[in-house]
């Protein structure tokens, strides 16, 4: 649980980032993601994961959060590297150990043909897994430099239903004590004499038997928790009015105007080269874009 | 009468041997047949060859002479070649348009000097007893390998290429495209009968420009390979058989290169539709017509596309079906949110907190943690919290709210719980979360659990129908892996994932949700 706090708890400080508007964190979130995913240039990728790396640094994110940081892109590029290891389809590709052999009883037949660990894949999956850690560690630098309710109000912000931020707000409220509640139940369990890691059946009596309890009690205070929020006039108007008003400063204008036109730009210019690419469309005068989205992107 | 026809029968027999023996007289070898001699075999005109190498001489006969010839064929080579066949044929033409061919192959020796040698062709043609002598003559210049590999060179090559050999800017460079046409387009194709290619192969050409610097014409062949780069090997993929013949047979082209002079050439590209992508090595070869050495290779890196239209498709209308859920959902939400009393919302939210605090949480290190250590065989244990975990609360959601959009609202407060929370708030979360609530909302509706009359009790009904669902999803979310981070997944590792993630473990849950859902409608009670 520790564990699980160091990951979800915000580290308020008075920072560059930690200034940004919650509705620019967001738009600046989307934006790298679109370009994350346009992105097929190792270095491009690696330059972004750079950019987004140097965040944290900005936002003096507190040593726990950077070893939880490292421990969980150290995870997610090795998971990346070891499944595109073991799954690389492209030419020349150079076997390092076999796992199954083809002519291995059953097992070969079902895996057409064997399954091996391909040098190629190791690097491959290495930088394919840059992608997913920039917009990890993007995710999680916007967590960790924002407050909840901050986030919430950008949401709203952006038009999203209030009633659905209030879920949002109800659930992200409720986390710790029901991440307690769990944790006690558990507890109780294995005082019980249950084993949670018993693997097979044992593990979905398990569930059930930590389930149970748990969410009888969310039942149960859903009924004191709807009562108390109607007596508030929960949903009683059409417009709402908030405390803290959200409000764009000329950084955050900038920021987001340079992310968002950085995000359009490369996007199109990749379907552009796709397009080129594949026959679909060419034409003579967009020969400076295929050679940017060639050689860069 | 009698004397009529008795002056007839004098006049034939004095005509019939007139006839024939002008018959004879008139027999011109040169007008009435072809003799021809190719040295080496495919070179009109003078040829060109080097030491320490084997060539075929091909001599042709044709009648033109409608009656019998008997034919002595002889070649006469030049002292030091070596024939490894009789240089005498004989032979007999019955007819007009009667025709014989040899190849007779030759050695030429490696200490064989450098020059011009005459190599000589003589038949003597034997027609009603009388013969004539036809001599062909032809010459075969023998070059060092070293003078012959520096005047001819492969000057540039364009890939892909049209028909002729140029090249076309509207596409990249050195780069094939396998698959590139969509298997679903393809049928459109076919079925409007538009377009009747092969669809196991993707035909492309390649442009080779050959320069001859040197002063004298040289015949050539000009062959290709599609290498492993690694291993050196030509890849089948590349080779594939058409119409049951070997590509070999197809894929070359004969040329003569005149003197100071260049030419262009196009070449057929076959590809196979199991070719995969990656960086391969051209090795276009140009031999010497009518030898095996080959005097010039030129290698070049090229690479081949593979696209893969299935998981493109599939991820382009899952994002599509994403927006336009979420598009019609934000166009009124005041309408859809009203349907559900305040309760509801609440219970859902406590429901998405428990699946983020029971199932996201931990998996944050968890998945990552079992997918660095048992690979993509994770999915074994991950589906515990993801599918059975999951569905178990889905299920028993749908039993204590048994309405449409439920599942919706619950995916929503998840994803915006795992993106405020862990920061996931990435597209392949996006566009799984929404499949999957669409596919569930619509299997839950149409199976009649979440419709006006519910009845989410079914236990078999109800697992059946989310696990049909989750395949669904399960499939769309390997789709997007696959197009949007690029990574690469075996069909039986999609195919095993569906099935055991994606329905087995999804009909245990969802199984266990309605039990458990039952227990906490009476909570609820």
């Amino acid at each position: 649980m520790i564990g699980a706090r160091s990951i979800a708890e915000p580290t308020i400080k008075d920072t560059v980032i930690h200034r940004l508007d919650p509705r620019a964190k967001i738009l600046i979130l989307i934006s790298t993601v679109f370009v994350a995913v346009s992105l097929d240039n190792q270095k491009t990728m690696f330059l972004l994961f750079l950019i987004v790396l140097s965040g944290f640094v900005l936002a003096r994110t507190p040593a726990i959060k950077i070893k939880t940081l490292v421990l969980l892109l150290v995870l997610l590029i090795w998971g990346t590297i070891y499944s595109q290891a073991l799954f690389y389809s492209q030419l020349p590709r150079t076997v390092i150990f076999t796992i199954i052999s083809p002519d291995f009883p059953v097992l070969g037949w079902l895996t057409g043909g064997g399954l091996f660990v391909y040098e190629e894949g190791l690097h491959h999956g290495a930088i394919q897994g840059l992608r997913s850690a920039s917009i990890l560690s993007l995710g999680l630098l916007m967590c960790w430099t924002t407050d909840s309710r901050d986030m919430l109000n950008g949401l709203v912000g952006l038009r999203v239903p209030y009633s659905v931020a209030f879920m949002v707000i109800t659930a992200v409220r409720f986390l710790p004590i029901i991440i307690t509640e769990v944790a006690t139940v558990i507890t109780v369990q294995r005082l019980r004499g249950f084993n949670p890691k018993k693997f097979g059946s044992g593990i979905i009596r398990t569930l059930l038997n930590i389930l149970t309890p748990t969410i009888a009690n969310c039942v149960r205070r859903t009924g004191t928790l709807a009562v108390s929020i109607q007596s508030r006039a929960f949903r009683a108007n059409l417009d709402r009015t908030s405390l803290k008003k959200l409000k764009f400063s000329d950084i955050d204008k900038i920021v987001v105007a340079v992310c968002v036109f950085a995000a359009i730009s490369i996007v199109i210019m990749k379907l552009i080269y796709n397009m080129y690419t594949s026959g679909i469309y060419y034409t003579s005068g967009l020969r400076p874009i295929y050679a940017i989205a060639g050689g860069y992107l | 009468m009698k004397n009529i026809g008795f002056f007839l029968l004098v006049l034939v027999l004095i005509v019939q041997p007139a006839a024939a023996q002008v018959q004879q007289e008139d027999f011109k070898p040169e007008d009435m047949t072809t003799f021809m001699i190719q040295v080496p075999h495919g070179v009109e005109g003078n040829g060109l060859a080097v030491g320490n190498n084997t060539l075929s001489a091909y001599l042709y006969f044709e009648s033109y002479y409608d009656g019998n010839m008997n034919v002595t064929v002889e070649l006469d080579l030049p002292k030091g070649f070596v024939l490894r066949e009789p240089s005498v044929n004989s032979f007999s033409l019955h007819t007009e348009y009667d025709d014989w061919y040899r190849l007779l192959d030759f050695y030429i020796p490696a200490d064989t000097p450098c020059g011009t040698y005459n190599i000589t062709a003589k038949a003597v043609v034997d027609v009603e007893g009388t013969k004539h002598t036809i001599v062909r003559t032809t010459q075969l210049k023998v070059a060092s390998k070293e003078e012959v590999a520096n005047e001819v060179s492969v000057s540039q090559l364009i890939i892909p290429s049209d028909e002729d050999g140029y090249g076309d800017p509207s596409h990249p460079s050195n780069t094939l495209i396998v698959q590139e046409t969509s298997p679903a387009l393809k049928k459109l194709l076919k079925v409007t009968d538009l377009k009747t290619e092969n669809e196991d192969l993707t035909t492309t050409f390649m442009g080779i420009k050959l320069t001859n610097t040197g002063n004298s014409t040289i015949p050539v062949i000009v062959t290709y390979d599609i290498l492993d780069t690694k291993t050196g090997e030509p890849v089948k993929a590349f080779k594939p058989d058409i119409m049951g013949m070997n590509t070999d047979t197809v894929r070359y082209a004969t040329l003569t290169l005149s003197p100071d002079s260049s030419s262009l050439i196009s070449l057929p590209m076959y590809i196979s539709q199991d070719a995969m992508g990656g960086d391969y090595l051209l090795r276009v070869k140009v031999k010497l017509t009518g030898s095996d050495w080959v005097a010039v290779t030129k290698d070049q890196k090229i690479t081949a596309i593979s696209r893969k239209w299935e998981p493109i498709i599939t991820t382009f209308i899952a994002s599509l079906l994403g927006l336009t859920a979420l598009g019609f959902f934000l166009s009124r939400p005041r309408k859809i949110m009203d349907r559900f009393k305040t309760r509801n919302l609440v219970m859902i939210a406590l429901f998405g907190t428990v699946s983020f605090a029971a199932i996201n949480l931990p998996m944050t290190i968890l998945w990552e943690l079992s997918h660095a250590i048992f690979g993509p065989f994770s999915f074994l244990f991950t589906g515990l919290f993801n599918e059975i975990l999951l569905y178990m609360l889905i299920a028993s959601l749908v039993v204590l709210i048994p309405k449409p959009g439920v599942i919706s609202l619950f995916m929503m407060v998840r994803f915006l719980l795992g993106g405020f929370i862990t920061g996931s708030f990435t597209p392949i979360t996006f566009i799984t979360l929404s499949v999957n609530a669409i596919m569930l909302e619509l299997m839950l509706y149409a199976g009649g659990i979440t419709s006006k009359n519910p009845a989410p009790h079914n236990k078999f009904k109800m697992g059946i129908l989310c696990g049909f669902a989750d395949m669904v999803s399960s499939y769309v979310s390997f789709s997007v892996w696959m197009v949007l981070y690029r990574l690469f997944y075996s069909d039986w590792y999609i195919a095993s994932n569906i099935l055991i993630d994606g329905f087995l473990y999804t009909f245990i849950g969802t199984w266990f949700g309605i039990s458990l859902g039952n227990r906490l409608k009476k909570v609820a009670e």
